[in-house]
């Protein structure tokens, strides 16, 4: 019970991958702007960053535009920004978490980690739940479809 | 209306997860359990009575006592979520990667 306070493991993402791409170049893909619109948010979605000031405090606004042409406006505080080594942002508002992405040089290929760290574990479980949700009804749709083409 | 239950709800909570942790390490009774905590008995009973709901705890009668043990199975299920909102993360630094492949090819074909 003393441990809850203490561990993080209950409320904590991290996902690491080795990029095959020299560090400035996957730092600038990081910190510019028209490059993260290419990349950032799910399949199917285009992005606009109306705000990208990149010290600590600064702000970093992205709208997400879905296929169904709903927005989704996400709006962090850069909270640690070292130059090809550390990116850390807050996202301040519902479901909160605070990020911290690193980057280090490995033989002209780049080892990126990504860490999220959600506010509490309740934050993290109903993030959680709310994304089985949408999966559950795109793999009802799945579902269905099998079922129909086994059907002919 | 009968309000579903489900382990997400079950695990929402800071005083649940807490017996749970206590009676996964030894089954307890409902007086046991409710020694530890700043709680009414009564408030305890309430926790233990929506962790039975949830089928995280199994009630066992013992004499006069009723004992809680716990039965974790059904936590698998949440592990199983979290992989696939995991999945969700893990695609975004596949996109990444796709774009820095594509940059390359277009910078070393200029």
């Amino acid at each position: 019970m003393e441990n809850e306070s203490i561990s993080t493991k209950n409320r904590e993402l991290r996902l690491t991958r080795m990029l095959n791409a020299p560090i400035d170049l996957v730092w600038e893909v990081w910190t510019k702007p028209e490059h993260i619109a290419q990349w950032w948010g799910p399949n199917g979605f285009s992005n606009t960053i109306t705000k990208m000031d990149m010290v600590p405090g600064g702000e970093w606004e992205l709208t997400m535009h879905g296929p169904d042409g709903t927005d989704f406006l996400n709006k962090s505080i850069f909270r640690e920004v070292v130059p090809f080594k550390k990116i850390v942002y807050e996202h301040p508002s519902y479901p909160n978490f605070i990020a911290t992405i690193t980057f280090q040089e490995q033989g002209g290929q780049t080892h990126l980690t990504w860490h999220m760290l959600f506010e509490s574990e309740e934050v993290f479980i109903n993030i959680v739940k709310t994304f089985k949700a949408d999966e559950g009804q795109k793999q009802n749709v799945d579902k269905l479809e099998t079922y129909l083409a086994a059907m002919k | 209306m009968i309000a579903r239950r489900d382990v997400y709800q079950a695990i929402a909570d800071p005083t649940r997860r807490a017996i749970i942790n206590m009676i996964a390490a030894e089954p307890h009774n409902v007086n046991a359990i409710a020694e530890n905590f700043d709680m009414t008995r009564q408030a305890i009973s309430l926790h233990v009575k929506i962790l039975t709901d949830c089928g995280l705890i199994a009630i066992k009668q013992r004499g006069r006592d009723r004992i809680c043990e716990a039965r974790l199975d059904q936590l698998s299920e949440v592990s199983a979520f979290v992989d696939q909102y995991r999945q969700h993360w893990e695609s975004k630094l596949d996109s990444l990667e796709t774009y820095l492949e594509k940059l390359k090819k277009e910078r070393h074909g200029k």
